[in-house]
């Protein structure tokens, strides 16, 4: 085949890639073209070719980016709203499946909608917590940071939180603010005249009600239920001894970041020291928090020697929670 | 995941169509739509696209009438392929009872299909669901493009396409044009039939 007929074929499979909605590799073959133009043809009657072709890369480049702009989601009609909605709430319970349904209109960028239907679930006492958690989330995606924070506040005077579920979306929300580099200390719900509700409904009940299973699939909410797990003081660790005799060793925790915990393995508890290792799976493990204990297991992801400092010569163990 | 009505005796399941961007899933289902009229029940909602692209989901719900004593619905889906969307991807997975796996013959798209059939076998596994296990049909699209263009676009060859993606699988796979329509029907065909008995095992939905 000629340098021609090699030119030819390559702008015409480059033009079909670019029909078919193949952009990329449009753009590479475009390239190749160019440069087998400049290399072989003479630079009089090549430098059209090129810059013509050099005005497709461009076009092309042009295309290729506005795809790529993730910003642009568009609002979609009601029906097919109510389409997501629908088809994507995966629950026979009902709260539930309301819930899957306002996430699912969330993740496809339906934000205002998803708003009105995590309002509805403010209702419900057990979705509360939730409920507005994703609420501040939604605000967040649409750079409302302002929306957020009148929510809030909005929120702290409406008294339908419990003082513990307000502090939590308040530490959510701050901790949103300060990955967004604002740093704000947001107003106290006022305890005091909260504490007959919390008995009414105990704390409890928001912390034992399961994350639907949809709800772990979906990366947002992955972090979500990460922030959302409780506060663990300490963690219970039952071991077997040379005597087979079983006996629970409590470790407080250091450090704490959703279902991830650091803790601090004391040098003389050698029989632990020995067991633990990277990858190994504790499936006894009891989590203490201010409000309630939990079963569960966990995964070492991490156990370094202290060698400095005063814990020196403990161990700093860093534990994945599964509960 | 198919709903089963026992007291009706009424079936719905959900196919998915994947593949990497550009393949030619939302075609396969416009086709599906212009030419299973009967058995359309409804418009095909194809969700706003950016320069063709499907952003989120196309969605054609049909209705097969009754199978052994059991009225059977379908939902036709299809996912985003850009590798961008995979979280909208996972979404859509969800609870599919079959998967049509869309590739694209063109020799220039040999990684992309390779690419995304790793990532449905990702997210199978993270549906709890094994991609050999799954109903699952394979589609080798645009056989029409071979003869296109004085042949100037390396198409692969079905062997090589079998060899990269369904040697170990061994699913039913069908060399097809979504554009013209060839291959369309007796895909979504094995797919009905394998996602259907799939569920028989499970549910014992069919009298005999």
């Amino acid at each position: 085949m000629s340098i021609k007929e090699q030119i030819k074929s390559i702008l015409q499979e480059a033009e079909i890639y670019r029909t078919q909605g193949l952009l990329n590799e449009a753009m590479i073959k475009y390239k190749i073209a160019a440069e087998l133009i400049e290399k072989n043809v003479k630079i009089e009657s090549g430098q059209a070719l090129v810059d013509g072709i050099t005005k497709k890369i461009e076009l092309l480049k042009e295309t290729i980016s506005k795809y790529n702009d993730p910003d642009k989601t568009p609002k979609m009609p009601v029906e097919i709203q109510n389409l997501i909605k629908d088809k994507f709430s995966f629950s026979d319970d009902k709260e539930s499946a309301v819930l899957e349904g306002a996430i699912a209109l969330s993740k496809f960028g339906q934000f205002e909608r998803a708003i009105t239907e995590f309002s509805e679930l403010l209702k419900n006492d057990s979705l509360r917590l939730v409920a507005a958690k994703n609420i501040i989330r939604c605000y967040f995606a649409t750079s409302s940071v302002d929306g957020a924070l009148s929510q809030y506040e909005q929120w702290l005077k409406s008294g339908i939180f419990h003082a513990g579920q307000i502090e939590k979306i308040r530490l959510f929300l701050e901790n949103l603010l300060k990955d967004k580099g604002i740093e704000r200390r947001l107003p106290l719900a006022d305890i005091t005249a909260d504490i007959s509700k919390e008995k009414v409904v105990p704390e409890e009940t928001t912390f034992e009600k399961p994350v639907s299973e949809s709800m772990v699939d979906i990366p947002e909410q992955e972090e979500m239920e990460e922030d959302e797990f409780l506060d663990i003081n300490s963690v219970g660790i039952a071991i077997t001894t040379g005597s087979q005799r079983r006996q629970e060793v409590v470790l407080d925790v250091a450090f704490q970041s959703g279902k991830s915990v650091s803790l601090i393995v004391p040098g003389r508890e050698k029989i632990l020291i020995e067991k633990f290792k990277v990858g190994l799976k504790l499936d006894d493990v009891q989590f203490y928090s201010p409000i309630a204990i939990l079963n569960g297991s966990g995964v070492i992801s991490a156990f370094t020697k202290i060698s400095s400092g005063p814990k020196m010569g403990s161990y700093s163990l860093d534990l994945k929670i599964f509960t | 995941m198919a709903i089963f009505n026992l007291k009706n005796r009424e079936i719905e399941c959900k196919i998915v169509y994947y593949g990497p961007g550009r393949s030619g899933k939302t075609t396969n289902l416009e086709y599906i739509f212009k030419t299973f009229k009967k058995q359309v029940t409804d418009q095909l909602v194809t969700i706003d696209t950016e320069g063709d692209r499907t952003l989120f989901f196309d969605f054609l719900p049909m209705g097969l009438g009754k199978i052994r004593g059991c009225d059977v619905r379908v939902q036709l889906y299809t996912v985003p392929g850009q590798v961008q969307y995979s979280s909208t991807r996972k979404l859509v997975l969800k609870g599919a009872d079959g998967i049509v796996f869309v590739a694209d013959s063109f020799a220039i798209r040999r990684d992309k299909n390779m690419l995304s059939l790793k990532d449905l076998d990702l997210n199978l596994k993270e549906c709890g669901l094994n991609i050999f296990k799954t109903p699952l049909v394979l589609q080798y699209n645009k056989r029409d493009m071979s003869s296109s263009a004085d042949g100037s676009i390396p198409i692969m060859s079905v062997e090589t396409m079998q060899n990269d993606l369904n040697r170990q699988l061994k699913a039913p796979y069908f060399p097809a044009s979504a554009l013209t329509g060839e291959g369309v029907g007796k895909t979504l065909k094995e797919s009905l039939k394998l996602t259907l008995l799939n569920l028989h095992k499970e549910l014992k939905w069919a009298q005999k």
